[in-house]
């Protein structure tokens, strides 16, 4: 097996003559030392200061319960005084509350991290296991040949317009023909989510997007109070009940500001701010 | 080598703690002796527990004096620029991981999806048949992929002038391309290149079929 990085090997215990790598090492290591403070802190409920110069002199510290009280304890700064003991003990409790729960979710985000390292393995073993030689278009694009890549090109475009084509057939909500994003101005069928180096916005599903839809209808009816009775959604015609039970519009006195009481915030909110560029490519 | 994970939390049997931090506080002893050395930078470290009764000074109380007068030299700002407690710590550690997997997931998704068109190209699976969910990440894949594939087309055409057009013998015909409409039909890409193929071995078996016409 090719070694593809020098990752676990051993290294001579002396200043790295390398600048670039030094930095990199100092940045990993300290990280690393200070992941292990915390471990022990969590662990055997231990208290510690670590202070640490950077090589551009800059100073890093980690400490538990903080820095200055572990430092002032040791120069023998301040005595701590009786009245302050129950406080120091009250906040420490809240603080271990608080520590426990950062522990957990880092457990957790760690888990599902390995989970999709996992993920990605698997992946490309089927990748590569499923090697079929006259899919010739399977290889890598620079193996391909001008006319390869022309025929591929043709091909993919065909395929491209179907695909756009299934995508269309799922949107038939009733939208307002003006602007339904305060702003924008397209006639997309639907709206993508989609940076211009066309990465997928996996947050912005449909179902997420079609309650968008419904959600800025409802903001161009206020007026109006005219409910949309039949929405037609991509899982099918879901009456009046499903798609507007979630919602419970609270109207305040700003009219434009209308707050939706959802039931499960989507991440999708959190673009809110930027509305959705509309990809090219799709007509 | 596989471990038994630790669970990170507060160690409730008394031994196995005061073992923990033995061990623990060795090592990260050592790890602040390996950051220091290889980088050449001052490092202090102060670990006080129940277990000690003096707390733990590293190197040496007169290093650790030293890098605490270096310290306290520092303006206010810059000491705290970068500093952290537990809570801090974590938070920081936490986005940094979240981040992390967010990325990964993505590209997974375009693996996946990835192959979802691949899938469609050799006649597999077709449009009508994909996900719901995934029609869109589908359609991004493809958009990038068509991106590149016209990159690379406008890179060989550029440095081709004559020479290039040298076709891949088994992959194409001399013939100029028959457009297949893929649309509605089941059609697949990987259909129209085989017949491709078979038109071409036709013409070819049609050609020698002439030459030993002529031999006559």
């Amino acid at each position: 097996m090719v070694r593809k990085s020098k990752g676990r090997q051993k290294i001579e215990m002396v200043k790295m003559k390398n600048e670039n790598n030094l930095q990199v090492t100092f940045s990993k290591r300290r990280t690393g030392l200070f992941k292990k403070a915390s471990e022990l802190c969590t662990l055997c409920g231990a208290e510690i200061v670590v202070i640490v110069f950077s090589p551009g002199k800059k100073v890093f510290s980690f400490g538990h319960p903080n820095v200055d009280c572990v430092i002032d304890r040791f120069a023998n700064i301040n005595p701590p005084n009786p009245r302050q003991h129950t406080d120091m003990q009250l906040s420490e409790a809240r603080r271990n509350a608080i520590v426990r729960d950062l522990n957990n979710h880092l457990t957790q985000v760690t888990e599902e991290f390995e989970i999709e390292k996992k993920r990605t393995e698997d992946l490309k073993q089927k990748r590569k296991n499923s090697n079929m030689p006259e899919n010739w278009w399977e290889e890598p694009i620079e193996e391909l040949n001008l006319s390869q890549l022309t025929e591929f090109k043709c091909g993919l475009e065909k395929l491209r317009k179907t695909v756009t084509t299934e995508a269309s057939k799922n949107f038939q909500a009733i939208v307002p023909r003006h602007n339904f994003y305060g702003g924008s101005s397209n006639n997309s069928t639907f709206g993508i989510c989609d940076d211009h180096a066309g990465n997928i916005d996996t947050d912005l599903d449909l179902y997420n997007h079609q309650r968008m839809v419904a959600r800025n209808t409802f903001a161009c009816n206020l007026n109006n109070m005219m409910v949309p009775y039949h929405i037609t959604t991509p899982f099918g015609n879901i009456g009046n009940s499903n798609i507007i039970e979630g919602f419970t519009p609270e109207y305040n006195q700003n009219p434009n500001k209308l707050c939706f009481k959802q039931e499960h915030m989507s991440e999708c909110d959190h673009h809110s701010a930027h509305p959705p560029r509309f990809g090219h490519g799709y007509y | 080598m596989t471990r038994q994970k630790v669970k990170m939390a507060f160690i409730e049997n008394e031994f196995s703690r005061k073992a923990t931090y033995k061990k623990r506080k060795r090592g990260i002893l050592k790890k602040a002796n390996e950051l220091a050395t290889l980088c050449g930078v001052p490092v202090g470290v102060i670990i006080d527990s129940p277990y000690d009764l003096t707390p733990e000074v590293w190197p040496s109380r007169e290093d650790m004096d030293n890098v605490l007068s270096q310290w306290q030299r520092l303006p206010v700002m810059d000491r705290t620029k970068k500093m952290l407690n537990q809570e801090s710590y974590l938070k920081q550690s936490i986005s940094k991981a979240t981040e992390t997997c967010k990325k990964l997931t993505k590209e997974n998704k375009e693996l996946e999806m990835k192959e979802v068109m691949f899938d469609c190209l050799s006649g597999k699976t077709s449009p009508p048949r994909i996900e719901k969910s995934d029609l869109r990440g589908c359609g991004n894949v493809i958009e990038q992929y068509l991106r590149n594939l016209n990159r690379r087309i406008e890179i060989l055409s550029k440095n081709d002038g004559a020479s290039s057009s040298s076709v891949h013998a088994a992959a194409t015909t001399s013939v100029a391309m028959p457009i297949v409409e893929l649309g509605s039909s089941s059609t697949s890409f990987c259909d129209m290149i085989r017949q491709q193929q078979i038109q071409s071995n036709m013409n070819q078996n049609v050609r020698g079929l002439d030459l030993n016409q002529q031999q006559w």
